[in-house]
Formats: C-alpha cells, sequence, structure tokens
C-alpha cells in the first residue's frame, strides 16, 4: 500500500524533504539570476546533482505505488515543475557557454587555483570540445584555403563576450552599503548608491554582478 | 543599450554598418589600385583624388599613426544635419540616413575628428528624443502592419521597436492563456509552410 | 569595392533572419578566396619590390591587407551564423532533419550538425551523473500532467509510459501525458488543445 506518507517515509526524514524544498528554492533562485545576467554565472553543481537525486527518487517511489494512486498524480506534476527549472536553468547556461565559449575557456586557462570555476566539470568538457569542433569548421571550409600569413584565429579577435554594460533588474536581498554605480567621467560625478533589503533597482549589470554572485540582490 | 554598438567579430549587423561609406582625399599615392575609384580610368589613386571609402577600409588606411587618406564626416553628421535633428528629431526618416545611423556615427568617433563631442551628443540627444515615440508606438500597436511605424527608424531603433513587441504580444499571450500551449517549434512551422506552397504551386 | 564579394554572401544571410537558411554558396565562397589568393600574390608582388629598391608601394600594401582581413571577416561571420541556424534546427527538429532542409547545407555542414548531436547527446547524459536529462524537453512550465492533444498526421503506433499502445491517427484525440508527447507536439505530429 501506498500512501503520501509512505512515499514521504521512503524518501527520508521529514527535516530531508525541508532540504528538498529549501534547495529547490536555491535552484529556483540561481535560475532566475542566470536567465537575467548576460554572463555565465558559477556552476550550482550541487544543486542540480541534489535536484536530480530528487527526482530519482521521487520517481522510485512512484513506481512503487499503487496505479490509480491520486497523489501519483501530484508528485509526477511536482516532477515536471523540478525538471522544467532544472533543464530552463541547464539551457540558459548552455546557450551561453555556446556563445561565450571561446571567451570562458580563455578565462579558464588563467584562472588562479583557489577560485572557482564557473563551469561544471561536464560543461567544461562540452565547451571545449564544442569550441574545437566550430574552430575546425571554420578551418577546413574557409581559413586552410586562405593565404598562409592570414590563416591563424586570434580569440582575442573573435571571442564572443558578454555585454555588463546591460541594463537589469534587481531586488535586494541584503543591505549593501555605498554601491559604486557610475565610475566619475567628465561630465558627471561618481554615483554611489545604498540598497536596503526589498528595494527594487534598474541600473546597469556590471557594479551588481559581484553581489549577484554573493546573493546580496537577486535579478528579476 | 542598444545604440551600444556591438564588436562581435561575426555580427551581421556590425558587418553592415562598418561598410558605409566615408569621403575620403587620398594624400599618398596608391600605386595600382586606381580601378577603386570608378569614376576615374587612372591605374593609381594619386593624392588630391576624392573617394569614397567603406568604413573598414578608410580605418585601415587613416589613424594617428597612418595618414595613406583623410577622411571627411559624411554628410548626414555635418553640422547642417545635426541641426535639423536638434530642431525635431522625432520627424527624420533615420532609416534614410542611416541605416545604421547610431552604430556607424558611434564608429566614425574612432577618427577624432574636432567636431566627435558634438556628433556623440546629437546622437544621444536624438536616440532620447525618438525613444518615447518609439516606445509608445511599439507598446500600442496590435494586430496591425508596423511597416509605417518603423520605415523611418534606424535597424537599432527597429530592433527597440520588435522587443517592445514582443513584450506585449507575451504579455496578451498571457492574459488570454495562450502560453500553455504547447506548439510546433518554428523552424518546422515555417518548413511546412514552404512545404505546403511548394505542393500548391505545383497543383496550379 | 574591395570584399564585395564578401559582403553579399552575409547579406544572404540577413535577407533570410526568419530561420529559413539559404543554400549553401560554394561559388560565391571560392570566389571570395580567389580575390584573396589575388591580394595576396600583389603584395607579396609588392614586398619584393620595396626590398629590391622601389619605395611608395607601402599604401597599397596597406590597402590589400585591410581587404584580405575584411574578407576573411566576413566568410568566417557567413560559415559562424550559418552554424548558429543549424544549431537551432538541431533543438528544433531534432536530430533528424527534413531532406528539404538537408539540401541546403554542405557537406562539411552535416558533417558538423552530427558532431553537434553527439556533443549535446554526451552532454545531456553526463547531467547529474545518474543517467542525464533531456534538455530539448520541457521547454515551457506545466500546469498540467496530462495534455489533451489531435493528431495532424498518421505517425502509427505508440507507446505509452504505462505500457498501453495507442495508434496515433489523423484527426484522432488523446490524452496524453505530457511528458511523453512534447516532442511529438513540437515536431508538428501532434496539436495541443487548450480549452
Amino acid at each position: 500500500m501506498s500512501t503520501l506518507e509512505d512515499l514521504k517515509d521512503e524518501s527520508g526524514e521529514e527535516v530531508e524533504t525541508m532540504t528538498a524544498a529549501e534547495v529547490l528554492r536555491k535552484l529556483e533562485e540561481a535560475w532566475l539570476n542566470e536567465k537575467f545576467a548576460e554572463d555565465l554565472l558559477e556552476a550550482k553543481t550541487d544543486l542540480v546533482e541534489c535536484m536530480m537525486e530528487q527526482i530519482s527518487e521521487m520517481e522510485d517511489n512512484i513506481s512503487r505505488a499503487k496505479k490509480g494512486d491520486f497523489k501519483v498524480s501530484i508528485h509526477r506534476l511536482e516532477i515536471d515543475r523540478i525538471r522544467y527549472v532544472l533543464s530552463s536553468y541547464l539551457r540558459s547556461r548552455l546557450l551561453k557557454i555556446e556563445k561565450f565559449a571561446t571567451h570562458l575557456l580563455e578565462e579558464e586557462k588563467v584562472r588562479k587555483d583557489d577560485e572557482p570555476s564557473k563551469l561544471s566539470p561536464e560543461e567544461f568538457t562540452f565547451a571545449k570540445d564544442y569550441d574545437k569542433s566550430l574552430e575546425s569548421h571554420l578551418r577546413n571550409l574557409a581559413l586552410r584555403h586562405m593565404p598562409a600569413h592570414i590563416q591563424s584565429l586570434d580569440p582575442k579577435q573573435i571571442a564572443v563576450r558578454p555585454n555588463l554594460d546591460k541594463y537589469v533588474f534587481l531586488r535586494v536581498n541584503e543591505d549593501t552599503e555605498g554601491v559604486l554605480v557610475e565610475e566619475e567621467t567628465l561630465d558627471t560625478g561618481e554615483e554611489i548608491v545604498d540598497m536596503k533589503r526589498g528595494d527594487q533597482h534598474i541600473m546597469r549589470y556590471r557594479p551588481v554582478a559581484p553581489l549577484v554572485a554573493s546573493g546580496a540582490v537577486s535579478l528579476i | 543599450m542598444t545604440m551600444k554598438a556591438s564588436e562581435n567579430y561575426f555580427d551581421i549587423d556590425d558587418i553592415l554598418a562598418s561598410n558605409e561609406r566615408i569621403p575620403c582625399r587620398v594624400e599618398l599615392p596608391i600605386y595600382r589600385l586606381g580601378y577603386l575609384d570608378s569614376s576615374h580610368e587612372s591605374e593609381h589613386l594619386l593624392p588630391g583624388t576624392k573617394i569614397e571609402f567603406p568604413y573598414w577600409l578608410g580605418r585601415a588606411v587613416c589613424s594617428r599613426r597612418r595618414h595613406i587618406v583623410r577622411v571627411d564626416l559624411p554628410k548626414q553628421y555635418r553640422e547642417g544635419y545635426r541641426e535639423i535633428l536638434s530642431a525635431d528629431a522625432t520627424v527624420v526618416d533615420l532609416h534614410k540616413l542611416g541605416p545604421y545611423y547610431y552604430s556607424f556615427g558611434t564608429k566614425l568617433l574612432h577618427f577624432e575628428h574636432v567636431a566627435s563631442a558634438d556628433i556623440a551628443k546629437s546622437m544621444v540627444k536624438t536616440f532620447q528624443t525618438r525613444f518615447r515615440k518609439i516606445m509608445d508606438s511599439s507598446q500600442n500597436a496590435y494586430n496591425e502592419d508596423t511597416s509605417k511605424l518603423t520605415e523611418k527608424l534606424d535597424e537599432a531603433e527597429r530592433s527597440l521597436f520588435r522587443s517592445g513587441q514582443f513584450g506585449l504580444h507575451d504579455f496578451q499571450r498571457w492574459e488570454t492563456r495562450k502560453t500553455e500551449k504547447l506548439t510546433t517549434s518554428n523552424m518546422v512551422r515555417n518548413h511546412q509552410k514552404r512545404k505546403r506552397n511548394v505542393m500548391d504551386s505545383n497543383v496550379d | 569595392m574591395l570584399a564585395e564579394k564578401a559582403l553579399e554572401l552575409v547579406r544572404e544571410l540577413e535577407r533570410s533572419i526568419d530561420g529559413s537558411l539559404p543554400p549553401y554558396n560554394e561559388d560565391r565562397v571560392r570566389q571570395v578566396l580567389e580575390e584573396m589568393r589575388v591580394l595576396y600574390e600583389q603584395n607579396q608582388k609588392d614586398v619584393s619590390a620595396t626590398v629590391a629598391g622601389e619605395s611608395g608601394l607601402f599604401s597599397g600594401v596597406q590597402v590589400r591587407h585591410a581587404a584580405l582581413e575584411r574578407n576573411k571577416r566576413c566568410l568566417l561571420a557567413y560559415l559562424y551564423n550559418r552554424i548558429e541556424q543549424i544549431k537551432k534546427m538541431r533543438w528544433e527538429f531534432g536530430s533528424v532533419l527534413p531532406t528539404e532542409v538537408k539540401y541546403n547545407l554542405c557537406e562539411q555542414e552535416m558533417q558538423w550538425f552530427g558532431r553537434y548531436n553527439k556533443l549535446l547527446a554526451n552532454y545531456m547524459m553526463s547531467i547529474g551523473g545518474s543517467g542525464g536529462l533531456d534538455l530539448t524537453q520541457d521547454m515551457k512550465p506545466p500546469k498540467t500532467l496530462y495534455v489533451e492533444v489531435r493528431c495532424l498526421a498518421n505517425h502509427g503506433e505508440f507507446e505509452t509510459q504505462d505500457g498501453n499502445v495507442i495508434v496515433l491517427k489523423k484527426n484522432s484525440q488523446h490524452f496524453l501525458l505530457r511528458s511523453e508527447c512534447e516532442h511529438l507536439i513540437r515536431q508538428g505530429i501532434l496539436e495541443h488543445i487548450v480549452h
């Protein structure tokens, strides 16, 4: 016999169910940030793996549940919803990884050991293979037929880079004082903003990028 | 911002914008390239020759270090036109002056012409003045032919107009609960349409 | 003007922004490469002459060099933006392209499509450690578990997740798990009915 209680019992303690909800909330936040940020944010590999495990656990439970059990449908819909957030999150990242592959790999090359990588190991493999396949395509059809001195591809010249000066909408999660949003120029002075929890702003992405990474603000 | 010229190497719009013409005056002889000047039939381009070069070429032969040609401002960025724009920018057919008015104009700033600062100011002002009207029309045109509304817009403005329209359509679809409908992907739909057209025309 | 042919290639793509890919223009690509070869040879000649003592040839070399770079940029942009479209096809048509679409791709582009297909499959399989995740599915937020669909074409037998076999016949209507029929909807075989 399988009831909602059973499903829950099999997936673990009450505490763990709570944690799963918390993980999902974090994943949803990462998803929105990723959707609205111009550049690729740090990979939330742990959240992804955790939610993937959660899905397969729920699927196991469902397959053991009695046919026609009404609660099964609710769990299935919940799985569909989690899977949607997960795939949409990973799709946003994949789009950027393809677009900025050359740039990201250049960054990866100069990354220091104590800095975290933006790419998960799987994404890194994909970016490398993708970049290579694109280059060899350009080489086969065009570059190798060109005069020798012009055959090279300079990553600095061709790499597509995120435009960090785009404007974004954001919501403040933690009070943050003294955010320098505009540098001083010849015409205008510098502009500094104090952000209060709950405030919403529209501003250039560049000055707030570190705050998105730290979680002090969320993109909306 | 849409006005910011994309420096993306593969960007189609940037390639087209960098093909816009600049009036140049040859300063140093350019041997055996007389054929670039279709109005003359000489073998060489000699000093004093007036010729229009696409931006990408002008940039390569006129810089701080190189003075093979001297470049002049295209007329649509000169004072006369700037005055017209400052009088009432909203009525000007910028597409005719453009079609990459802002992005080409931004590129021209590289030449550090004496009027550069004025050109930059004029473009910002022009955009600000026209912005309100563009957003307004893009948010209010629904289910109608928009080609009349966009024909006088430069390419960057057109893409702004389009994003306004996307937003509007998405909102309407959401209001009428159409967003939840799963649909055939665009490419598949266009492909089927084309295939049907081919079949129809074969029947005729 | 120099590099005109190369610009024409770029314009071909600009004109077809609605998502249909024009046939790969092998002839024009060859013409661009030929123009580059000629420019290069003329520059070689001028450089040798300069070494031999002739002066004033630098301007011409500079102009031709700029034209070489411009040709290169346009040609690479042509290939690159076609690849962007081809990638989109993988997401919209699936891993098998309709014949008429394939027809507009050159041999190397078909090969690239295959490579991309494989890259993507490998990546999707590696997500999360066990079993992976099909990212070409779940394109919209789910509202209901089941959806009502109508067949737009005869598709034959279809086994549902719970093991039943149904026949997807043109104009027949079914109630299916959304997750199992999303691909068929995107490929235009089923139509989602919303009341």
